[in-house]
Order: structure tokens, then C-alpha cells, then sequence
């Protein structure tokens, strides 16, 4: 995984507990990189699992799962955007079955995925056209820190090191 | 120019207005579905046909949309598990499998062996009505109406068992986190025990009346072909992708349970048309067969109850993390993602249901291929609206 990633400036690269959360690797990346990041998987044989968002407090975090078919190795790739433009590249033109998830994903939550050779709604209906279902209330909605865990970093930046550093500091008071 | 061209109500909805946007000289644009017969529910596609020729097609989804993911934030945990069952009526066991597996992982709960050999049993039971229902269905849409009478009637049966443990006949919802809501019972393992032997005697004459059928062949045979390479683009899994040549079932691959006790084939076929994904699907109900033989031999020795002692309640409150779960279903790899804010209701659950990425593929392997085709590959994807739109 490290190999594969080698060229692609990450933010946070970490790994996983494969029991209790059944993946391996966890990337984050900038929007910018999104596309590059797929084209490798592909070569590499990873296929597709789905796309989606979770809406935090940081913005939305757009998840994409890959998983190879003989090797058990998932990958979740995870992409912080900000709420005022949530705009991610597209990675249609690359894995042809992101179509289908990025749609879904601009439905549930509003993200706009440029590129995206038909985005329109998919499973809402036309009328609906802007109204997202899945995003939370203020009260709701909660931080990164408090959704989930870094996991046993390899490499990271000071940003997604200061999303998690509060939690982390928390944890070693509590200690 | 004639006068209806000119009515408002004859120009079709958005989906039909934008995919006429594209269109070449000389073809015609049709829709197919929403009711189709041959969707099985309410799947719809534009197709533009040159005479019979598909030019090009576009899913539209969304009709029988409910919104899954939505109500799992606003139920407890426990009480999404009968959402599980709705989601797809064809193999219900493995989405609530699904479910509370991720649950489980989230919480880092030990399942009961014996729980264990119940949970494969009954999954593989509902394989076999997945299956045979998919059989029975997939030959009606292609015009003969006598197999599905054959598919029922044995369907019927596993029906009987599955209703003792469940208490339901087709949505079923009696998986817990911790274990099953039920033990099976002796009369529910003499039915099985009885069933076995009963289903081999009657697979033979399946070939016999449909696999080798000439006018089935023709239908199916080198049509629609999706590629190891059009599955890795897709996302495609389960029996479309073993279609393809590749030997990938979750089972095998991403062990899970304890189906590595098992022996067991993974059949493929590497036609990569919708005659492969048809072999495949047969092939696997003689696997399930086995598995659950296995499992019956084994059961008594399993250590443990149907259900962990002190399981949690709906009202559970998992720690914060997250989890992704994945197991074979009927039709492919089903996904579940739990996120726990560690309160009483999930902060986010997502659902990847296998059928959505096989539908993908469907309008790049109908391409260039006839009208009639197209019922061909989407019966042989094997698809399950409610699980498509969620």
C-alpha cells in the first residue's frame, strides 16, 4: 500500500485494526489528489466498493472504499471538504461504477462531484433537486474527534493531526 | 409534425427529456418500465433503439426508494435490525447479517458458536430461496412458465423451515446483535435434514428441463457479456463477477464467521455472458447444500446458545468508531458501515448493496445487443429493486 501510494503527497496515512473496524488502511487525501489516487488503485487491481459522506462539524468527509479480489486489503480513502464549496473531483472516468455512488452521494448530501458525466438525482426525485436528506441538524452534528479514530499513523500532517489531537489528549488525561 | 407531438404531456418527464437530448437520426426512444414485467418492481430504463437494436439505454432509479439510511439515524440500533429485512426480500438473512456483524465489530462482541452455525445455516437456507426464486423468475421472463412452478414449489418448502426459527416468510428479521432471536428447533433440523437429499433428487431434473433447453441457450449464450475488467470498474460482485472467471466470494476471500470450517466450491464460469452468470447461480445452490450439511454434522458439538448471555438491548449504546462489514449475499458483496457517535442511534449507516453496482454495468453490456437481450441480462443480473433504490 505504502509502494503504491509513493508520488501521491498524502495528508495521513494510517493503518487499520482489521477486527474491529474490517479495513486495513486508512488514506487521507486533498481533493486534488482524488483522481490520481484512483488511477493507481486501478492499476493495482483495487476495485470499487462505494462512495459516500459523512456530515461533521469540519464539513463533509466523502469516503471511498476499495477492496482487491484476492487479496483481503480494504482501503478507505477519505476526503475532507468544506461546507461553503463542497466540491470534489470525479472519479467517473476512472472506476465507471462511481457514477452511480457520486449521484447518490450529491442527493443524500449536496456534494457536488465535478466531472461527474450526468449528475443528476438518481434515487430523489427531480423536484427534490436540492434537498439533501442526510445532513444533520447543529445539534446533531458532531466532530471528527469524537466519530473516529486516527488508528496507528504511518505518516501525517499537522492538519489532520490537530482534528484528532484533542481526543488523543483527552484519552492520556483520563489515563 | 402531428398534432400530439405539440402537447405538453407527450414530451415526456426529465429523464426521458434529457436522454432525447443525445439522440441520433432515425431511432426511437422508448421506456421499459416502470412496470415492466420483467424489472420485478419498479425498475425503469430509457433505451433508444435503432430498429431493434439497442443504441444506447440509461437506468432511472428511485421508485421504490425509502430512504434506509435516513431511518437508521433516527431508530436505535436494535431497531433497525427489521429495516434488514426489507431491504431485500430475496436474501434477507445476509443483510441483517450484515448488520449486526458490523454492530458487533463496533462493540467488539464475541458471537456464540453454536449462534454462529445458526447464523450460516439459515443464510444458506435463504441462499437456496434467493436462488430459487431468482430461477423460477428469470425463466418466466424469458418466456416458459413451468419452472417457476417447480422453483416455488421446492422454495415453498424452505419457506416452512425458515418461518419455525424466524418467524417470517419473507422479511426476515431475526438476527441480534449477540447471536439469533431463536434456536432452531428438532422438528425445524429434522425438515432440513429432510429437505437435503429431497433437493438433490430434484436438481438433476432442473437441467434437465431448463439448463439444457435449446431455446434457453440461444437466449442467453454469449449475450451481455461483463468482463473481469467491466467488474473491476463497476464494483461488480457475487455471481456476476464469478461469471467473469474470477473466484472471488466473500466467503473464501474476506473469511468471516466460520465458514472457513467448511468445504466448499466456489463455482465460475469464464463465458463472462449471462449463460456463465446462469451456471454459476445453479452451481452454488448444490455449495449451499453442502455447507449446510456440514454444518448440521457440526451443530451439536457447537459450544453456547443461540445468544450471547447478557446481550445488549435495542437501547444499546456502542462505543464511538466505526466499523465496515461485509458479507456474500445472494447477489454479491453486501457492505455495511456503522458510524456510533456512542449513543443510542447510529450517527451514520451505510448500505452497499451489491445489486446497485451490478445494475451499473447493465447499460454497457446492453449496448448493441437487441430488445429481447435486454430482459436476458437483466434477469441474469438477478436484480432486487428494493435493494437497488434502498
Amino acid at each position: 500500500m505504502l509502494q503504491l501510494l509513493e508520488g501521491i503527497p498524502t495528508q495521513c496515512v494510517a493503518k487499520q485494526d482489521k477486527v474491529s473496524t474490517g479495513r486495513a488502511w486508512s488514506v487521507f487525501l486533498a481533493p486534488a489528489q482524488i483522481v490520481k489516487t484512483a488511477r493507481k488503485l486501478y492499476e493495482a487491481e483495487y476495485s470499487l466498493e462505494d462512495v459516500f459522506a459523512l456530515d461533521i462539524e469540519e464539513g463533509f468527509l466523502v469516503l471511498y472504499h476499495f477492496n482487491r479480489w484476492n487479496v483481503d486489503e480494504r482501503v478507505v480513502l477519505r476526503v475532507l471538504i468544506s461546507k461553503d464549496n463542497p466540491t470534489i473531483p470525479s472519479i467517473a472516468s476512472i472506476f465507471d461504477g462511481a457514477e452511480w455512488h457520486e449521484r447518490e452521494t450529491r442527493d443524500f448530501h449536496g456534494v457536488n462531484f465535478e466531472g461527474n458525466p450526468n449528475l443528476v438525482p438518481l434515487l430523489m426525485c427531480v423536484e427534490d433537486v436540492d434537498f439533501h436528506p442526510l445532513l444533520k441538524t447543529d445539534k446533531k452534528r458532531k466532530q471528527i474527534k469524537d466519530l473516529l479514530n486516527l488508528g496507528e499513523v504511518v505518516s501525517c500532517n499537522k492538519e489532520i493531526e490537530a482534528l484528532f489531537a484533542e481526543a488523543e489528549a483527552e484519552v492520556a488525561s483520563d489515563a | 409534425m402531428s398534432a400530439y407531438q405539440n402537447l405538453e404531456q407527450m414530451k415526456g418527464d426529465f429523464y426521458t427529456q434529457k436522454f432525447e437530448a443525445g439522440k441520433q437520426d432515425g431511432t426511437l426512444i422508448i421506456n421499459m418500465g416502470p412496470q415492466h414485467p420483467s424489472t420485478h418492481g419498479v425498475l425503469r430504463i430509457v433505451i433508444e433503439v435503432d430498429g431493434e437494436y439497442i443504441v444506447r439505454s440509461e437506468p432511472v432509479l428511485g421508485y421504490l426508494h425509502r430512504m434506509h439510511e435516513k431511518m437508521g439515524e433516527t431508530q436505535t440500533w436494535g431497531g433497525f435490525i427489521p429495516n434488514m429485512g426489507r431491504v431485500d426480500y430475496g436474501h434477507p438473512m445476509a443483510w441483517n447479517w450484515a448488520y449486526v456483524g458490523a454492530v458487533e465489530k463496533l462493540m467488539g462482541i464475541e458471537v456464540p458458536e453454536r449462534a454462529e452455525y445458526l447464523r450460516v445455516i439459515m443464510t444458506e437456507l435463504n441462499r437456496l430461496t434467493s436462488h430459487l426464486l431468482w430461477w423460477g423468475a428469470y425463466i418466466l421472463d424469458l418466456g416458459a412458465f413451468t419452472p417457476i412452478m417447480y422453483a416455488f414449489d421446492d422454495r415453498e418448502m424452505l419457506l416452512d423451515i425458515l418461518q419455525r426459527p424466524s418467524a417470517s416468510r419473507l422479511t426476515y428479521s431475526n438476527f441480534r446483535v449477540g447471536g439469533v432471536q431463536m434456536d432452531l428447533d428438532d422438528k425445524c433440523l429434522e425438515l432440513i435434514r429432510t429437505f437435503i437429499p429431497h433437493f438433490r433428487e430434484r436438481l438433476p431434473m432442473y437441467h434437465d428441463l431448463v439448463t439444457e433447453n435449446l431455446i434457453l441457450r440461444r437466449r442467453i449464450e454469449g449475450v451481455g457479456i461483463i468482463d473481469e475488467d467491466m467488474c473491476q470498474r463497476y464494483g461488480c460482485t457475487g455471481p456476476v463477477l464469478r461469471g467473469a472467471g474470477v473466484a472471488y466470494d466473500v466467503r473464501k476471500d474476506e473469511p468471516y464467521s466460520i465458514y472457513d470450517r467448511f468445504d466448499f466450491e466456489i463455482p465460475t464460469q469464464d463465458s463472462a455472458c449471462s449463460a456463465g452468470r446462469y451456471h454459476v447461480r445453479v452451481a452454488e445452490m448444490e455449495q449451499s447444500l453442502r455447507i449446510i450439511e456440514q454444518a448440521l454434522e457440526q451443530l451439536p458439538s457447537a459450544e453456547g446458545k443461540h445468544i450471547m448471555d447478557k446481550a445488549p438491548k435495542p437501547s444499546m449504546k456502542p462505543p464511538a468508531g466505526e466499523a465496515y462489514f461485509a458479507v456474500e449475499g445472494g447477489r454479491g458483496k453486501i457492505g455495511v458501515y456503522v458510524v456510533s457517535d456512542g449513543s443510542k442511534v447510529p450517527y451514520r449507516v451505510k448500505l452497499r448493496a451489491p445489486g446497485f453496482s451490478n445494475m451499473n454495468a447493465f447499460a454497457e453490456a446492453a449496448k448493441g445487443t437487441i430488445l429481447a437481450d435486454a430482459v436476458a441480462i437483466l434477469g441474469s443480473l438477478d436484480l432486487i429493486i428494493p435493494e437497488l433504490d434502498r
